[in-house]
């Protein structure tokens, strides 16, 4: 925990004791930070633990064991209100007696604002999530996604020094999504808003946060920024979940002998990933040196086709508009390639193709921890 | 295999008209998709084909012959109409043979039938399983597999891999139409997901408003929709559209874009003086230094979209736009003044009044 930080939470558990059942442990353990002004985005697949931290966070749910606090002062002991949080999701809604425009305002009526200011900022932040048309509107008579979108208003027009934001764009039609995500995202950097959301879409995650925090099982797998979650994930689970299409993963044997390294493809062993030693690092090869098997995991967008290290038979070749996706078949296997060109084979045709050195991903078989990336050592 | 042919269907539940006089042609082996948003008629189509619904109007040709009057089961088509409800009671095996069985099959046959189509799913491991040992992929394939086993001439599929996790669809995208093509049948394929639609179609047909709006290949409707909302509806970031009336300067067509004057191509000469929509989609358009004769515009905010950096800008009189360029790329500063370009191959231009695509006087967008 350190003063510098907006939001901290130290070895944090959630652990649930529904009557006459196992207590369910949510949260484990769970220490991260957030910098002021920055977005973090907590990521993961429904019962990972995601809500119950941010509930916790809100103040919505009590702390079982750990720390949390804002600009070093802990406040997980104080109710919802006294923690100076603006909140947007589920079971925190609009006001039913008044009109949208009014659920807006009434968030910036503490800020004792002359009375044109605040309508211009309802105004606003009403045109920025494009929401004008409904602001007259009482919440029973608009849909869930408006409603949502009205919520998110509230929260964003208000003063705080935290933002609690669950699932902010979920409904939204696909057609205004890119929009608006650019503009939310505009929004809180302007304003240096330090906000916490959570979703289980990582397009959204990526597209808003600066760091992106993947819980499981309600531990915290790995926080990074987007970039470092597809370049070094530090684990098997990270390394499958975050990218779209995922990543492709193969059991291998390595072998090294002769300046080369080799990992051989389980299953086919006449097929290996073969590199002069040179490609894939010092590092690695140490780390190679005491295994008799890695899980081998490579990107789609990794891949490069016509260079011949490898050759798979083509199984399907989409051209979506802006993208291709081509699966392959190798050793009984499927690999999945990515290209953001159209790429003329047919299906039946063998494709050669090569993934630099740089490009590969290690990880333990029995662990699935990280061993090594790219001839990066950990 | 079979051709497959509807002609000027129209249906109407009370007094709401949901198909209103649609016609379409599948050839022997096609797989044609009906893409459209919800609540378009998309699944009536596909039932009144099954002979579920009957059509007010209009009539279902098979292999040239009218079956609009006959029985669903008398249309001795081998139709298969997928359905996700597997039988509970029943292993995954005994589901995938069921309609093998309904056919008296000896059980050699059956059992040939099923492990053919269990295998080339991937679920022959798991035959014995009743459904609620399956995990939702399995039973996925294994709702598929029943539908497939049976060798249908024509095999219709409502939107099958709805309410599937995006691994598991992305999965079952590249899978498919290898699949397809091996089963021989004329496929029907219902889907909201564009992306689905160009992966799996040898042509796509929009329906919107009860109407099939396009009917085309599926890299034809990206690149030159018939309409407003046809663009719209494929795309992701969704097609950029600015207001635009076109002119003339010396010999050229130009649209003026943020001050800037755009050449647009001597094919719109028609558009000349009209209110119109110039479309552009976000990955034809290049991000530069701001320069004489680019589209000056400010960075927003840059999202990143897979491997892709998706970009919100704004321009000079206010207009925004979203550029889409490969991760690999350098992504533009935030608030930095940038140019943009597109390429005038890369334009669809739309009447604004009617949502139109404007054509050439030749009848092409563009040779």
């Amino acid at each position: 925990m350190s003063a510098t930080d907006a939001l901290s939470l130290d070895d944090v558990d959630k652990i649930y004791r529904p009557h006459r059942r196992a207590p369910v442990h949510a949260v484990k353990a769970l220490t991260m930070n957030v910098l002021p002004g920055e977005t973090v985005a907590l990521l993961g697949s429904s019962g990972c633990g995601k809500t119950s931290t941010l509930r916790m966070i809100a103040g919505f749910e009590a702390v079982t064991h750990g720390i949390i606090a804002i600009k070093g002062r802990s406040i997980h002991q104080l109710p919802p209100a006294k923690r100076n949080v603006a909140m947007a999701f589920e079971g925190y809604s609009l006001y039913p007696p008044l009109t949208v425009r009014d659920n807006i305002g009434f968030a910036l009526k503490s800020a004792r604002l002359p009375k044109s200011e605040e309508s211009k900022r309802v105004q606003n932040i009403a045109e920025l999530l494009e929401i004008t048309d409904i602001l007259d509107r009482y919440p029973s008579s608009i849909s869930g996604g408006q409603q949502q979108r009205a919520s998110l208003a509230r929260a964003l027009v208000r003063q705080a020094e935290l933002y609690l934001l669950d699932e902010p764009m979920g409904q939204l039609e696909p057609q205004l999504r890119a929009i608006l995500r650019g503009r939310l995202k505009h929004y809180l950097r302007e304003r240096g808003m330090t906000s916490v959301l959570v979703t289980h879409d990582q397009t959204e995650a990526n597209a808003l946060a600066d760091r992106i925090a993947v819980m499981e099982g309600g531990v915290l797998q790995q926080i990074a920024t987007p970039r470092e979650l597809k370049d070094r994930p530090a684990n098997l689970f990270v390394g499958t979940f975050i990218g779209e299409p995922p990543m492709n993963v193969f059991a291998t044997r390595p072998e090294m002998s002769n300046g080369r390294v080799r990992l051989l493809i389980a299953g086919d062993e006449g097929l290996a990933f073969d590199y002069a030693e040179a490609e894939v690092g010092a590092a690695v090869r140490k780390a190679l040196a005491s295994r008799s098997s890695v899980m081998l995991g490579i990107r789609p967008h990794a891949i490069r086709l016509g260079q011949p290290r490898l050759k798979a038979k083509v199984l399907s070749n989409q051209w979506l508009g802006d993208q291709s996706h081509i699966a392959a078949a190798i050793a009984a296997q499927t690999i999945v390639i990515v290209a953001h060109q159209r790429i003329d084979v047919r299906v039946g045709e063998e494709i050669p193709f090569d993934v630099a050195g740089t490009d590969l991903h290690l990880f333990a078989p029995d662990t699935g921890s990280i061993i090594a990336h790219g001839g990066v050592p950990i | 295999m079979l051709r497959l042919e509807i002609r000027g269907i129209t249906k109407s539940f009370k007094d709401c008209a949901v198909l209103d006089g649609v016609s379409l042609g599948a050839e022997a082996g096609e797989i044609v998709v009906i893409f459209g948003p919800s609540g378009t008629g998309k699944t009536v189509l596909l039932r009144l084909i099954a002979g579920v619904h009957d059509p007010d109007r209009g009539a279902i040709f098979v292999d040239g012959q009218d079956m609009t009057d006959v029985a669903p089961d008398h249309r001795g088509i081998g139709m298969a109409f997928q359905n996700f409800a597997l039988f509970p009671h029943m292993s995954a095996f005994d589901n995938i043979a069921s309609p093998l069985a309904a056919r008296h099959l000896p059980p050699a046959a059956i059992r040939g039938g099923v492990e053919r189509v269990a295998k080339l799913l991937k679920i022959d491991q798991v035959l014995a399983h009743a459904p609620r040992e399956l995990s939702n992929g399995q039973k996925q394939r294994t709702a598929l597999a029943r539908a497939l086993a049976g060798s249908p001439k024509l095999l219709l599929l409502d939107d099958p891999l709805r309410n599937v996790d995006a691994k598991l669809r992305f999965e079952m995208r590249l899978e498919l139409p290898p699949l397809l093509r091996q089963s021989g049948s004329t496929v029907l394929y219902v889907t909201q997901d564009y992306k689905e639609a160009m992966a799996l179609a040898d042509r796509i047909a929009v329906l919107i408003g009860g109407q099939f709006v396009q009917v085309a290949r599926p890299d034809d409707i990206y690149r030159l929709p018939e309409t407003v909302q046809v663009a719209r509806l494929f795309g992701d970031p969704t097609i950029n559209l600015i207001d635009v009336i076109p002119h003339t300067a010396g010999n050229g067509v130009f649209a003026t874009i943020s001050n800037t004057a755009v050449a647009i191509g001597e094919q719109y000469r028609a558009g000349v003086g009209r209110a119109a929509l110039l479309g552009i989609r976000p990955e034809s358009i290049k991000i530069s230094d701001a320069a004489a004769g680019l589209i000056p515009a400010d960075v927003v905010a840059t999202t990143p979209l897979n491997e892709r950096l998706v970009t919100l800008l704004k321009t000079a009189d206010g207009h925004e736009l979203l550029v889409s360029q490969p991760a690999t790329e350098r992504a533009a500063e935030a608030d930095r003044r940038v140019g943009l370009q597109f390429a005038r191959d890369d334009i669809v231009l739309f009447d604004k009044a009617s949502g139109q695509r404007l054509q050439a006087a030749n009848g092409v967008g563009r040779s």
